[in-house]
C-alpha cells in the first residue's frame, strides 16, 4: 500500500497566526483518515491547505512524495477536493456542470457517467435546471457527485454529510468506502459520528493538540461535543 | 512541486471546456431574452451613449474655445505668476499619472482573472488554463485600449489646440496603445517573473517613456513604435497567461466581481471597500502603546479607538500629497488655465483627498452595532469617528492653501480659512461613508429631459455635496484673490454647521 499523502509539521492559520496545533499525519491508498473537532477548531483549514486552497504557515504537505502545487496539472489531475463552495455557472444546468467536469479529465464516456452520477446523487429528474433553481441540498448533492466523478488517488472532503438528508448520508458513507477500496486514500473532515464509523479507518481530532485516535474515540468525541 | 507536463494536447481540451461552457450559457440566455428586448436594450444604450457624447463633446470644444483664447484674457487665480510650469512639462507628469492609476487599477481588478464559478469548475480542471484566461484578458486589453484612445481625444483638443483633427486621432491612438501597454505590464506584476518590488519598478520605468507623448508632435510613427511595443508585450504576456498562480486568478476576479457590481448599483462606499479590500498591510501593533494607555470615560475611550483606527488603516498619505501637487501644477502652468478650471481643480483635488480619509466610518458603517457597545450618545459616536477626517483634512488645506498664499493666489488670512474648510470637508466624508446604498425600487421623476433617477443620485451625491459646500468660501476668497473678515466668519459659520448637520443627522439604512 503506497503513501499517498504525508504531512510533516503542518501548521495553518490566518494571518501569521495558526488556528490548531501542528498537524502530521500518513495517508496510504485505500485508507481514510477522519478528521474531528469543535467549530472553529481548524479542521477545514488544514483540508483547504492540504487542498492548496492557502498556504501553511509552516512545515510540509507532500502528495506522492511531491510537495503539494494546486497549479500544477498532476495535482489537479490527483487530488479532488470538495469544499462548501456555493458557485456555479449561472447559465449551466445540472447534467452540464457534470459534463464538464467529466470531459476536463477526459473519462471515456463522459455522457454514462454524467448519468451514473445523477443516478446516485437523485438528480436525474432535475438534471435539465439550472443551479439556482435546485434546492440547498441538491446543490450539494451536485457538488459531491463533481468530486466524484473524476478518478482521484486523494479525495478531500468537508462536511459532506452537511445539508443531505440520513438516507443520502448512508449512501454517501458507502460511496466514500467504496472510492477507497478502490485505492483511493481520503481525507475526511466531519460532524457525522455515523459517517466516521462507517468509513474512517483513523481519526485525527483537532485542537490546540493534534491527537490521532481510533474512530471509535473520534466519534464518542463528536458526540460529546 | 510537482513538475508540469506539456500543454499541447490539454490546450485543445481546455479549448473545447471553454467553449462548452459559453455554448451553454449563450443558449440558456437566447432561450431567455426575446429579440424585442434586445432591441429595446441596444436602442436605450445606443442612446445614452449618444447624448452623453454629445453633452461631453459640447463641454469639451467650450472649454478648447475658452483655452484658445486666454491668452487675450490672461486671468487666473494666481495674481502675479512668478513660477510657471512649462505646458509639456506639465501635460506629461499628468499623462504618466494617468497611465500610472490605469496599470495599478488595472493590477488590482487582475487584469487575468477568473471569476467564481469558474475557479471552482475550471481551475480544478487539470488541464492547461491559457485557454481559459486569455480570451477574456484580450478583451480586456482591448476595451482599455479603445476606452483610453476615446477619453484621451478631448484631452488632446484640450491640451493641445493647435493640432489638426486627423493629428488629434493619431495622439489618441497612440495613448490607447499606451494604455494596453499599463495593463499588460500589470499582467506581467501577475505572472510576478520579476517579484514585486522589481516588478512595479519595471512598470513606473516603461511608462516613463510614454509619458512623453503630450511633450512630442503627433505623428504615426510614434502611433507605430507605440503599438509595435504595445503587440510585442502582449506576444510575449499572452502565452504565459496560463501560468498566472490560481490563488492571483481568483483574487483578481473576485475584487473586478465586486467593484463591477457596485459601480453597476453605484454605490461609491462599496466600490472603495471592493478596491482597498486586497490590501494586506494593516499593522496591528502600530499605535499599541498609546491605545492601551488608561483613559477616563466611554467617551475618551471611543476617541482613542478612532484614532488608532485611523492610524491602523494607513490613511492615504501618498495620494493626498500627489492630489495636492498635481493642483498646484495645474495651476502653475504656462499661460494659466481658465480661472473656473483653476477653481474646479482645486474642488477636484479637495474632493478625491476627502474621499480617502473616511476609511474607519466606512468599515464600522458596515457593523453599526458596533456604535451601540458604548454608553454614548449616536452623536458623540459620530463625533468621535469624524475628529480625525476633520484634523487631517485641516491639515491637508492649511497646507495647500498656505502654498497658494506663496504662490501670491491670496493674503495669509488663507491658510486659516483652508483649514476651517478642511474641518467640513471632513465633516463630509462621516456623511459619504455611512450613506446607504442606492434604493433602486424607487421610481425615476420625470423631466423635461427625460426620467431621472433622482433618488439615487441623491444618495450618490450625499456627503460630496456638504465636501463641496465647505469649500465654497474658501473658493470666493480664491477668486477675490484676497481674503475678507467676512469670508472668514462665513468660512466658520458653514463649517460648524456642516459639522453638526453630519453628527446630528443619523445616518439613512437601506
Amino acid at each position: 500500500m503506497g503513501t499517498v499523502l504525508e504531512a510533516e509539521g503542518l501548521l495553518v492559520g490566518y494571518a501569521g497566526a495558526p488556528v490548531c496545533g501542528e498537524v502530521s499525519a500518513t495517508v496510504g491508498a485505500g485508507q481514510i483518515l477522519g478528521i474531528v473537532g469543535v467549530n472553529g477548531a481548524g479542521k477545514s483549514t488544514v483540508a483547504r491547505t492540504i487542498a492548496g486552497r492557502q498556504s501553511s504557515l509552516a512545515g510540509e504537505v507532500k502528495v506522492h512524495g511531491l510537495l503539494i502545487d494546486p497549479d500544477a496539472v498532476p495535482f489537479r489531475r490527483q487530488v479532488s477536493a470538495v469544499f462548501d463552495d456555493d458557485l456555479f455557472f449561472p447559465s449551466l444546468t445540472v447534467r452540464e456542470h457534470l459534463l464538464l467536469v467529466a470531459r476536463g479529465h477526459s473519462l471515456a464516456d463522459p455522457e454514462g457517467r454524467v448519468e451514473e452520477e445523477l443516478e446516485f446523487f437523485g438528480l436525474q429528474g432535475r438534471s435539465h435546471a439550472i443551479p439556482d433553481a435546485l434546492s440547498s441540498g441538491q446543490r450539494r448533492r451536485l457538488l459531491l457527485a463533481a468530486g466524484l466523478i473524476r478518478p482521484s488517488s486523494l479525495l478531500i472532503l468537508d462536511e459532506p454529510e452537511q445539508r443531505l438528508d440520513p438516507m443520502m448520508r448512508v449512501a454517501l458513507g458507502e460511496r466514500i468506502a467504496e472510492h477507497a477500496r478502490n485505492g483511493s486514500a481520503v481525507l475526511l473532515v466531519t460532524h457525522d459520528p455515523d459517517l466516521l464509523l462507517a468509513t474512517a479507518s483513523s481519526c485525527l481530532v483537532i485542537d490546540d493538540e493534534v491527537r490521532e485516535l481510533e474512530p471509535e474515540q473520534g466519534a464518542s468525541i463528536i458526540a460529546g461535543s | 512541486m510537482l513538475t508540469r507536463e506539456s500543454p499541447t494536447p490539454d490546450r485543445r481540451l481546455a479549448a473545447e471546456i471553454v467553449s462548452f461552457t459559453r455554448r451553454s450559457a449563450r443558449r440558456y440566455k437566447r432561450s431567455r431574452i426575446s429579440w424585442g428586448e434586445r432591441f429595446v436594450d441596444a436602442y436605450s444604450w445606443g442612446l445614452g451613449i449618444a447624448v452623453s457624447l454629445t453633452i461631453a463633446a459640447s463641454f469639451v470644444l467650450a472649454l478648447r474655445n475658452e483655452i484658445a483664447g486666454r491668452a487675450s484674457t490672461g486671468n487666473s487665480i494666481i495674481g502675479t505668476q512668478w513660477l510657471i510650469l512649462p505646458e509639456p512639462v506639465l501635460w506629461s507628469a499628468v499623462t504618466y499619472a494617468f497611465l500610472l492609476v490605469v496599470a495599478n487599477l488595472a493590477r488590482k481588478l487582475g487584469p487575468i482573472t477568473v471569476g467564481g464559478p469558474e475557479s471552482t469548475w475550471w481551475l480544478s480542471l487539470p488541464i492547461d488554463r491559457r485557454p481559459m484566461v486569455l480570451p477574456p484578458f484580450l478583451r480586456k486589453v482591448a476595451l482599455t485600449g479603445a476606452g483610453l484612445a476615446v477619453v484621451y481625444l478631448p484631452f488632446s483638443m484640450v491640451t493641445a489646440v493647435n493640432r489638426t483633427a486627423a493629428e488629434h486621432l493619431v495622439a489618441s491612438a497612440t495613448f490607447g496603445a499606451a494604455g494596453v501597454i499599463a495593463v499588460t505590464l500589470a499582467a506581467f506584476q501577475q505572472l510576478d517573473m520579476l517579484g514585486p518590488r522589481a516588478g512595479r519598478a519595471a512598470t513606473m520605468t516603461a511608462l516613463l517613456a510614454c509619458a512623453v507623448l503630450p511633450a512630442v508632435p503627433a505623428s504615426p510613427w510614434l502611433a507605430a513604435v507605440a503599438g509595435l511595443a504595445a503587440v510585442v508585450l502582449l506576444a510575449v504576456a499572452g502565452p504565459r497567461t496560463g501560468e498566472v498562480r490560481g490563488e492571483e486568478l481568483i483574487r483578481g476576479g473576485a475584487v473586478a466581481g465586486h467593484t463591477g457590481a457596485s459601480l453597476f448599483m453605484m454605490d461609491t462606499n462599496e466600490v472603495l471597500r471592493a478596491l482597498g479590500g486586497g490590501r494586506k498591510t494593516v499593522d496591528g501593533g502600530r499605535a499599541a502603546g498609546f491605545f492601551a494607555k488608561p483613559v477616563g470615560g466611554p467617551l475618551r475611550a471611543l476617541i482613542r479607538a478612532d484614532v488608532v483606527a485611523f492610524l491602523r488603516l494607513n490613511p492615504p498619505l501618498i495620494p493626498s500629497l500627489l492630489w495636492m501637487l498635481a493642483c498646484i501644477a495645474m495651476l502653475l502652468v504656462e499661460g494659466g488655465l481658465p480661472e473656473f478650471a483653476q477653481l474646479a481643480i482645486v474642488v477636484i483635488a479637495g474632493c478625491a483627498t476627502a474621499s480617502g480619509m473616511g476609511g474607519v466610518a466606512r468599515k464600522t458603517a458596515l457593523v453599526p452595532e458596533l456604535d451601540a457597545l458604548l454608553p454614548l450618545h449616536p452623536a458623540l459616536v459620530r463625533g468621535s469617528r469624524t475628529l480625525m477626517p476633520c484634523l487631517a483634512m485641516a491639515a491637508w488645506m492649511a497646507v495647500l492653501s498656505g502654498l497658494l498664499v506663496f504662490l501670491g493666489a491670496s493674503d495669509p488670512a488663507l491658510i486659516a480659512v483652508g483649514a476651517l474648510a478642511g474641518v467640513g470637508m471632513g465633516a463630509g466624508t462621516l456623511r459619504s461613508a455611512t450613506k446607504a446604498a442606492p434604493d433602486w425600487s424607487a421610481p425615476p421623476v420625470d423631466t423635461p429631459f427625460g426620467p431621472v433617477p433622482r433618488a439615487q443620485l441623491g444618495t450618490l451625491m450625499r456627503g460630496l455635496d456638504v465636501t463641496i459646500l465647505a469649500m465654497v468660501p474658501l473658493l470666493v476668497g480664491l477668486y477675490l484673490g484676497y481674503t475678507p473678515g467676512i469670508v472668514g466668519i462665513v468660512q466658520a459659520l458653514f463649517s460648524a454647521g456642516i459639522v453638526l448637520v453630519s453628527v446630528l443627522s443619523r445616518p439613512k439604512r437601506a
